[in-house]
């Protein structure tokens, strides 16, 4: 619940605006969005990948979309944040489907450079968050994206269905579909990672 | 409590603790590589590129709508007049014609719509 969707004060120029104006050769507003946009673009990667330079690269590669998709880009159809997740979201989820599957054991984790106080908690937050990206990536589309909206975003259901174009009825049953299939792809692994006894 | 919502509750509990982790931050590194990125395919000040489809590429190489709304008019006719079929078919059934909804419905490209997979 740490990076809402739209966090900036409510008198800046909303995204769309900014990208009309970078669409026209406002390098202000080039910067802008990029100060605006790369930190969540970024964090959201880091929070599927869990690897630093994988995460730059996407979030690189979706800011390069938008610039591209800037000068055609038609307001009021479809929010500049939530296409920009969107976007995120699929190029994290190639790559993920790219890695090798199978459980995360807290043993397959990286050992962090310098053993310390809290390594211990920092290998079994690390093997959660790989456990539930790989289970996220093998969710459809749309149960991904609503699960991910509700649970690292906190947006509310009217919120994601705005969002996402949908009813607050379909949300619901996406993001209820969606925790069962993450409860399937994910079964037998509650006790490794730290959720039983 | 159920067993299935036994299995859902930790995966609640698995999506809050990830998700209530710290946002990791960019560094300076990736914020100078995006901005010098839009800084190169931003377009000139003044306007951006129009980019327009074939069809209506076509349009402007002919004279616009009203240049090749005669070119079909007289197209039609004559192909009327050479089947003998004026009388029965009628002129106003070439000017009736929804060519223009046929260009936005079937041509026109969507930028920001999206089409979901299935789920």
């Amino acid at each position: 619940m740490t990076m809402p969707l739209d966090a900036h004060a409510t008198d800046e120029p909303d995204e769309a605006a900014l990208l009309a104006r970078y669409a026209r050769g406002d390098a202000a507003a080039a910067r802008a969005l990029t100060l605006r946009l790369t930190p969540r673009a970024y964090a959201q990667a880091m929070r599927l990948l869990g690897d630093r330079a994988e995460a730059e690269d996407v979030a690189q590669d979706a800011m390069m979309r938008l610039w591209k998709i800037a000068p055609d880009w038609r307001a009021g159809e479809a929010k500049v944040t939530t296409w920009l997740y969107r976007v995120v979201a699929n190029l994290c989820t190639d790559r993920l489907r790219r890695r090798p599957r199978g459980p995360v054991a807290l043993d397959e984790v990286a050992e962090p450079a310098d053993p310390a106080p809290g390594a211990e908690e920092h290998l079994q937050a690390e093997a959660r968050r790989s456990a539930l990206a790989a289970a996220l990536a093998g969710l459809p589309e749309r149960q991904r994206l609503a699960v991910m909206l509700r649970h690292f975003d906190g947006a509310t259901n009217p919120e994601i269905a705005e969002r996402l174009g949908v009813s607050v009825e379909a949300v619901e049953s996406l993001t209820a579909r969606g925790k069962r299939a993450l409860a399937a792809a994910l079964k037998g692994q509650a006790a490794a990672l730290g959720y039983e006894g | 409590m159920t067993d299935r919502q036994d299995k859902v509750d930790w995966v609640d509990a698995l999506l809050d603790d990830v998700g209530g982790a710290a946002p990791a931050d960019p560094s300076g590194d990736l914020m100078a590589r995006v901005l010098a990125d839009a800084e190169a395919a931003m377009p000139a000040p003044g306007g951006a590129p129009v980019r327009e489809g074939l069809w209506r590429q076509m349009l402007a190489g002919l004279g616009g709508w009203l240049s090749v709304g005669g070119l079909v008019a007289a197209t039609a006719v004559g192909f009327a007049v050479g089947l003998g079929a004026l009388s029965t078919v009628g002129l106003d059934a070439l000017w009736l014609g929804e060519y223009g909804a046929y260009y936005d419905d079937t041509l026109g490209f969507s930028v920001n719509g999206w089409d979901f997979e299935e789920g």
